[in-house]
């Protein structure tokens, strides 16, 4: 297995929801790829040392969501199609997720809609310089 | 093995121990048992094994009471170590393989050499640490479906602090269930998928780690001056607790987060800000409110 996840347990953020945003990542990063066999619950648990529930939680999650399939008695694999179609709509999730924090800690310190269109436009002339 | 306690009370004199306890553990759960010193944890693990006569109440295992024939199928692990001084630590693994018919004496000795233990010391020169490391790998090779440990990792090191746990993860992956007691609060939140706070001998929270973090956050606003109204949200069910300090409100909310930061500024509040709790912070709010209060006073 060459994807290393780690969960910050101190963090205020579920630890399924961590799994399920690190696999996301990996499947997005090309670092886990389609057919690909995820680590059995069980070895993930004991990897992380988190209870073998919550890692089950958060396969069910990503099955859900279209990243992995499990095949009983085979175990999890990343799926076809999920290493693509599923990917930006998991990029977008985690894109959407970061924003709403500043973005309503902005409005409710005064700024207005186009202030932070414009903070944004920066922010993006910034990453897609070739774009401009 | 699935667990019911139900309405559970011990009084010892006019102090009530535990209080009107009622918790379910699911099969195959790791349950973390949290409270201050005194809150009742040692006492519980007493009355649901019947070493302590309950005042009221029942606990159930699978459905029925407490019997000699579960006796092979439970193990627990007290946090005051009891074994032999005199005995030798093979001796305690062989005391162990005589007494119960499942259990494995190999893995035993797997398990204390892992923990960097000569099997031919005594027990009374090994230090606390230790001993907890040789009653908590005698408890793991028993192949019980229910483990009752209370703090099991007390005395010692971090690395074998963390060896500690994932064999509880390895016993929960195999279908037992594992109810433990910690003061240290990291471990219960990484290892542990419900919790129970204990306060007083009463249950002060019981639920998921993760729902529990997923809902429970602190809502933050700052209004325009010192008098202003908060539109009955104090009223709402969803807020555990309102802390005001001067033009500034902190909202421990319980669920529903964004909704009442929208109305948090629908009220005239301005720099609203959600704030995650960990498991440390969701234990203090449930067992001291007036002293969490303080502290967030003080970090204002």
């Amino acid at each position: 297995m060459p994807v290393v996840l780690t969960v910050d347990s101190r963090s205020g953020v579920p630890i399924y929801q961590q799994i399920v945003e690190q696999v996301k990542r990996s499947t997005a990063l090309g670092v886990l790829q389609a057919g690909e066999q995820l680590p059995t619950v069980k070895q993930l648990a004991v990897d992380l040392t988190v209870n073998p529930n919550t890692v089950a939680r958060a396969y069910r999650d990503l099955e859900r969501d279209g990243v992995i399939e499990t095949a009983p008695g085979r175990g999890s694999f990343v799926r076809g199609d999920g290493a693509t179609s599923s990917v930006k709509a998991a990029a977008s999730d985690v894109a959407r997720r970061s924003l709403e924090g500043p973005v309503r800690e902005a409005k409710s310190m005064g700024l207005s809609r186009e202030d932070l269109h414009a903070i944004v436009s920066a922010v993006l002339d910034r990453w897609f310089p070739e774009e401009r | 093995m699935n667990i019911t306690i139900s309405h559970l009370r011990k009084r010892y004199g006019a102090f009530a121990a535990v209080d009107d306890l009622s918790v379910t553990i699911p099969t195959g759960t790791i349950f973390g048992l949290l409270g201050p010193n005194g809150a009742g944890k040692t006492t519980t693990f007493k009355c649901m094994l019947g070493l302590a006569a309950a005042s009221g109440g029942t606990v159930t295992y699978d459905g029925s009471p407490l019997a000699p024939s579960l006796f092979e199928r439970i193990v627990y692990v007290p946090e005051r170590d009891v074994l032999y001084d005199w005995m030798r630590v093979s001796e305690v693994v062989e005391m162990n393989r005589r007494g119960f018919s499942r259990f494995k004496a190999e893995r035993a000795k797997e398990l204390i050499a892992t923990f960097g233990i000569d099997s031919r010391k005594r027990m009374r020169s090994l230090s606390k640490g230790m001993k907890t490391a040789i009653a908590v790998a005698n408890a793991f090779a028993r192949e019980a479906d229910l483990l009752i440990l209370d703090e099991p990792t007390s005395g010692l090191d971090p690395v074998n602090q963390r060896h500690v746990l994932n064999l509880m993860v390895n016993e929960a992956a195999r279908g037992a269930t594992v109810l433990f007691s910690s003061h240290q609060i990291g471990q219960v939140e990484r290892a542990a998928e419900r919790i129970a706070v204990l306060d007083h001998g009463r249950l002060a929270l019981e639920g998921s780690v993760d729902d529990l973090k997923a809902d429970r956050k602190i809502v933050e606003a700052i209004f325009p001056n010192e008098t202003y109204s908060l539109n009955g949200l104090t009223g709402d069910p969803r807020i555990g607790r309102v802390d005001r300090s001067g033009r500034i409100v902190r909202v421990v909310v319980l669920d529903g987060a964004t909704d009442i930061a929208h109305r948090l500024e629908a009220a005239g509040g301005t720099g609203v800000r959600v704030i995650d709790l960990n498991l440390e912070d969701i234990f203090l709010y449930a067992v001291s409110p007036a002293s969490a209060n303080a502290d967030v006073v003080e970090g204002l």
